[in-house]
C-alpha cells in the first residue's frame, strides 16, 4: 500500500535540483568519493544507502559544503544547484546553507527555547521584518514538522528538554524555517525509537511536497518506505542510482543485490 | 579440550560461595590497603590545612583588635594659637610636637582624677603609653574645626604598640628590661587605667581600611591602601587579560588553521604558563618602566605584569571550555546557515562562558596573591601611606599590593607588624576564597545545559 502511494506521487517530479558530475572527495591522502555523478530531482525523496564508511554521508555533506569545516577535506568535480556551481569561488557557503538545510544524525537542538531554536535561522538571514512575521514563520515551521500541537503551550521551554523524537522534529522545523529548497538528512532516525522514527518518516514524506529531500540511511526498509529514488554507495563509488522500486526489486548491479539481500555490508 | 588436560590434577570443583578463596582474599586485602592509603593521604592533607588555618587565625585575629585610650584633651589656645587670630595658616604652624604634650597632660589629668597611685608624676612620662599618631589625629581635628580651640574635647586615641602588645599578651613584663619604649611603671599604670575603663580594646577598622604606617607607629598600620592597589591592579588585569585571552583562544580554537605555526604558538602558551612569575617581573621592569617610562610602583605597571602572567592561564582554560562545547552545536548553527563567527558568538561562546569565567577568576585569584613580580617593579617595600586621589590617580600613583604589604610587614622588626602580617593574610585569604566560591557558583549555575 505504501508503495502504491509512493509511485503515484513520483510522477510529478522531473526537474533536476542538484546535478553532481565527476565528484571526488579526498580526506588528506585517502580518496573517499570517486567519480560520483548523480541527479537529484526536485520534490522527491532521494535515499543514499550503503555500508558504513562507503562515503554516503561525506557526499551528503558536500551538497551544502559542510565539509568545508574539515581542514583536510578536498572536493573536486562539479556540483550544480539549479545549474549554479556551489563550489564556485563567488559562492558564500552561508547563503548556500540557507538554501540547502541539514538535519543531523543526533538531534542537536540549541540549548535555547523551542521558539529561539526555530527562529534562529530566519533571524540571522533577516527573513522576517517584525515579531509577528517571525511568530508566523515559527508556527508554520513547527506545524510542517508536525510538532506544533505538542509544543505550542511551551514555546519558551528549552528545546533540549523534549524527547528524542521531538528534538529531531524540532531540528527539522529549525531547518525548514529558513525555507530551504533542499533538505539534507544524515541518518535522521538512527538515534530514535521506532515510534519516533515512524513520525519522522511520515514527516519526510509530507516535506516532499515543498522540498527536495536527500536522506542518508542505514535502514533499507526506511529507504524503501520513504524514498522515490535510491542511490547505493559502496567503497566511495556510486554503484547504482535508480527508482527506489527498481533498486529494491530488480537491481542491475550484483553488488547492490548482495547489499540489499544482506550479503555485504 | 586443553582445559581437560591442564586441569586434570585439580579438577575444578564447585566451591561454596560462602568460603572466600585465597586469591580473592589477597585481592580484597590489596584493595583495602589502597583505600586506607588514600584515606591516609587525605587525612594528612586535611590535618595540614587545619594546622595552617588555625595558625593563621590564631596569629592574625589579634590584628583586628586594637587598644584605644579615651582621653579628654584641653586644646590650649596659648599653645596652639599663639597669635590668637584662629587663622588657618598660622594654626598649621603648630606641629604635632605642640599637640603631644596636650594629650599627655590630658591623660595625666585622667590618672589624677581616677585616683590612681603611680610614680609617674610628669605628663612626659606618659608619652610611651600614647601612639605617635595621636598628636596628628588631634591636630587634624583642630585644623578641620578651629572653633574647638579653648575647649576640652574627648578623643579616642590609639595606645602605643607596646601597650597594645601588653594587652594582647605579646609584650610581657619579663621581657621589657631592655626596652626603652616602655617601663614597668608604665605597665602598672596601663593595668590601672584598663581597670578604670580608660584603656580598652576595640574593633580595629583602621587595619582594614587604613594606610600603612612608618616603623615607629605600628599600631596605626592598615592594609586598606594596598588593598586599593590590588584592586586597581585587578581592574587592569581584568580589562586586558579577559578580552585578549578570550579573543586569542577563540581565534586559535575556532578559526586558526591547524599547522606547524599554530602548534608552535600552542606549545609556547603552555610554556608561558609555567614560567616563574619573577621572570614576568623583570620583563615588566625592562619593558614597562625602563623602556616605556611608566611610573615605578604604580598599580598600572603591576597590572600589566600580572596580565602577562595571567594570560596563559586564561587562554588555556578558555580553550578547554571551547573544546568542551559539543561539535554538534557548531554543526547545527552552520547547518542553518550561520557564519563561523555567528556560530561562535551565538552558540559556542555562551555555552563556554561558565568555563571561561571560572578560568578567569582563578587566574585573577592567582594574580591577586602574586608577590614576586611586584618585587621588581617597586611595589614591594613601598610604604603605602597615602590613599590615591581619584580613579585615574589610583592607577599611576605609587602604591603597594596586599601580598607585598604582608611581606613588607613580616620583614619589619617590631613584633606588632608581625601580627599585622598574619592579619593581612587572613584578609587576602578571604578575598581568594570568595573569588573561588564565586567561580564554583558560576560553574554550578551554568553547568552543561545541552
Amino acid at each position: 500500500m505504501n508503495d502504491m502511494t509512493l509511485t503515484e506521487r513520483a510522477v510529478n517530479a522531473t526537474d533536476n535540483k542538484i546535478t553532481a558530475r565527476n565528484v571526488q572527495v579526498y580526506y588528506g591522502e585517502s580518496h573517499a568519493i570517486k567519480d560520483v555523478d548523480v541527479d537529484i530531482l526536485d520534490k522527491t525523496v532521494t535515499a543514499f544507502i550503503g555500508p558504513s564508511g562507503c562515503g554516503k554521508s561525506t557526499f551528503l555533506r558536500c551538497l551544502n559544503r559542510m565539509n568545508d569545516t574539515i581542514d583536510i577535506c578536498r572536493v573536486q568535480g562539479e556540483i550544480l544547484l539549479d545549474s549554479e556551481d556551489i563550489y564556485d569561488r563567488r559562492v558564500d557557503p552561508v547563503q548556500l546553507r540557507a538554501k540547502v538545510g541539514m538535519v543531523f544524525q543526533k538531534p542537536n537542538p540549541f540549548p535555547k527555547s523551542i521558539y529561539d531554536n526555530v527562529a534562529y535561522g530566519p533571524k540571522i538571514h533577516g527573513l522576517t521584518r517584525n515579531r509577528t512575521e517571525l511568530d508566523e514563520v515559527v508556527e508554520a515551521s513547527l506545524r510542517k514538522a508536525a510538532l506544533w500541537n505538542e509544543v505550542k503551550d511551551r514555546l519558551t521551554a528549552p528545546g533540549t528538554g523534549l524527547s528524542g523524537g521531538q528534538q529531531q522534529r524540532l531540528c527539522i522545523a529549525r531547518a525548514i524555517a529558513t525555507s530551504p529548497e533542499v533538505l539534507l538528512m544524515d541518518e535522521p532516525c538512527s538515534a530514535l525509537d521506532p515510534i519516533a522514527t515512524a513520525q519522522v518518516e511520515e514527516l519526510i514524506d509530507e516535506l516532499r511536497t515543498n522540498f527536495s529531500v536527500v536522506i542518508v540511511t542505514h535502514s533499507m526498509q526506511q529507504a524503501a518506505r520513504v524514498s522515490q529514488k535510491t542511490a547505493f554507495f559502496h567503497l566511495g563509488n556510486l554503484v547504482e542510482y535508480d527508482d527506489t522500486d527498481k533498486i529494491f526489486t530488480n537491481p542491475t548491479d550484483p553488488r547492490t543485490e548482495s547489499y540489499i539481500t544482506g550479503r555485504i555490508g | 579440550m586443553s582445559d581437560a588436560t591442564h586441569s586434570a590434577p585439580h579438577k575444578p570443583t564447585s566451591r561454596s560461595l560462602h568460603a572466600v578463596d585465597a586469591r580473592t582474599k589477597r585481592r580484597n586485602a590489596s584493595e583495602s590497603r589502597f583505600k586506607a592509603m588514600g584515606i591516609g593521604a587525605i587525612g594528612i592533607g586535611i590535618a595540614f590545612l587545619v594546622l595552617l588555618l588555625s595558625t593563621i587565625v590564631m596569629n592574625g585575629s589579634s590584628a583586628f583588635q586594637q587598644t584605644f585610650i579615651n582621653v579628654p584633651v584641653y586644646l590650649d589656645p596659648a599653645k596652639i594659637d599663639k597669635k590668637g587670630n584662629r587663622d588657618l595658616a598660622d594654626l598649621k604652624k603648630a606641629t604635632t610636637f605642640t599637640y603631644a604634650p596636650l594629650i599627655q597632660n590630658g591623660l595625666l589629668d585622667v590618672v589624677k582624677k581616677a585616683g590612681i597611685e603611680t610614680d609617674l608624676s610628669k605628663a612626659k612620662e606618659l608619652k610611651n603609653l600614647i601612639s605617635a599618631s595621636a598628636a596628628s589625629q588631634v591636630r587634624d581635628r583642630v585644623l578641620a574645626d578651629p572653633s574647638l580651640i579653648g575647649q576640652t574635647i574627648d578623643f579616642k586615641i590609639l595606645a602605643s604598640s607596646r601597650v597594645d602588645g601588653y594587652l594582647k599578651g605579646r609584650v610581657k613584663r619579663a621581657d621589657i628590661a631592655q626596652d626603652k619604649n616602655i617601663s614597668v611603671a608604665q605597665l602598672d599604670l596601663t593595668d590601672a587605667l584598663r581597670e578604670a575603663g580608660v584603656i580598652h580594646k576595640g574593633f580595629n577598622s583602621a587595619f582594614i581600611f587604613g594606610a600603612d604606617a612608618s616603623d615607629s607607629r605600628a599600631e596605626q598600620a592598615g592594609i586598606g591602601v594596598s588593598m586599593l592597589g590590588s584592586f586597581y591592579m585587578m581592574l587592569v588585569v581584568l580589562a586586558l587579560a579577559l578580552p585578549i585571552g578570550v579573543a586569542a583562544s577563540i581565534y586559535l580554537e575556532e578559526f586558526a588553521a591547524k599547522n606547524r605555526f599554530t602548534d608552535l604558538i600552542e606549545v609556547n602558551i603552555s610554556n608561558l604558563a609555567a614560567v616563574p612569575s619573577i621572570v614576568f617581573g623583570i620583563l615588566g621592569l625592562s619593558v614597562f618602566i625602563q623602556f616605556a617610562h611608566l611610573p615605578q610602583s604604580a598599580p598600572l605597571v603591576g597590572g600589566l605584569v600580572l596580565t602577562l602572567m595571567t594570560l596563559p592561564t586564561i587562554i588555556i582554560s578558555t580553550r578547554a571550555a571551547l573544546k568542551a562545547v559539543p561539535p554538534s552545536i557548531r554543526d547545527a548553527a552552520l547547518g542553518v546557515g550561520a557564519s563561523k563567527m555567528q556560530s561562535v558568538f551565538h552558540h559556542v561562546l555562551p555555552l563556554a562562558m561558565p568555563g571561561i569565567l571560572t578560568g578567569t577568576i582563578i587566574g585573577l585569584a592567582q594574580a591577586l596573591g602574586e608577590t614576586a613580580p611586584l618585587l621588581l617593579i617597586g611595589m614591594v617595600g613601598y610604604v603605602a601611606t597615602n590613599t590615591p586621589d581619584g580613579f585615574v590617580d589610583g592607577f599611576v600613583s605609587p602604591n603597594s599590593a596586599m601580598p607585598a604589604q604582608i611581606y613588607e610587614w613580616a620583614k619589619r622588626a617590631d613584633p606588632a607588624f608581625y601580627e599585622r602580617a598574619w592579619g593581612g593574610i587572613i584578609i587576602l585569604l578571604v578575598f581568594l576564597l570568595s573569588m573561588n566560591i564565586i567561580a564554583i557558583i558560576l560553574r554550578r549555575k551554568f553547568e552543561r545545559r545541552w
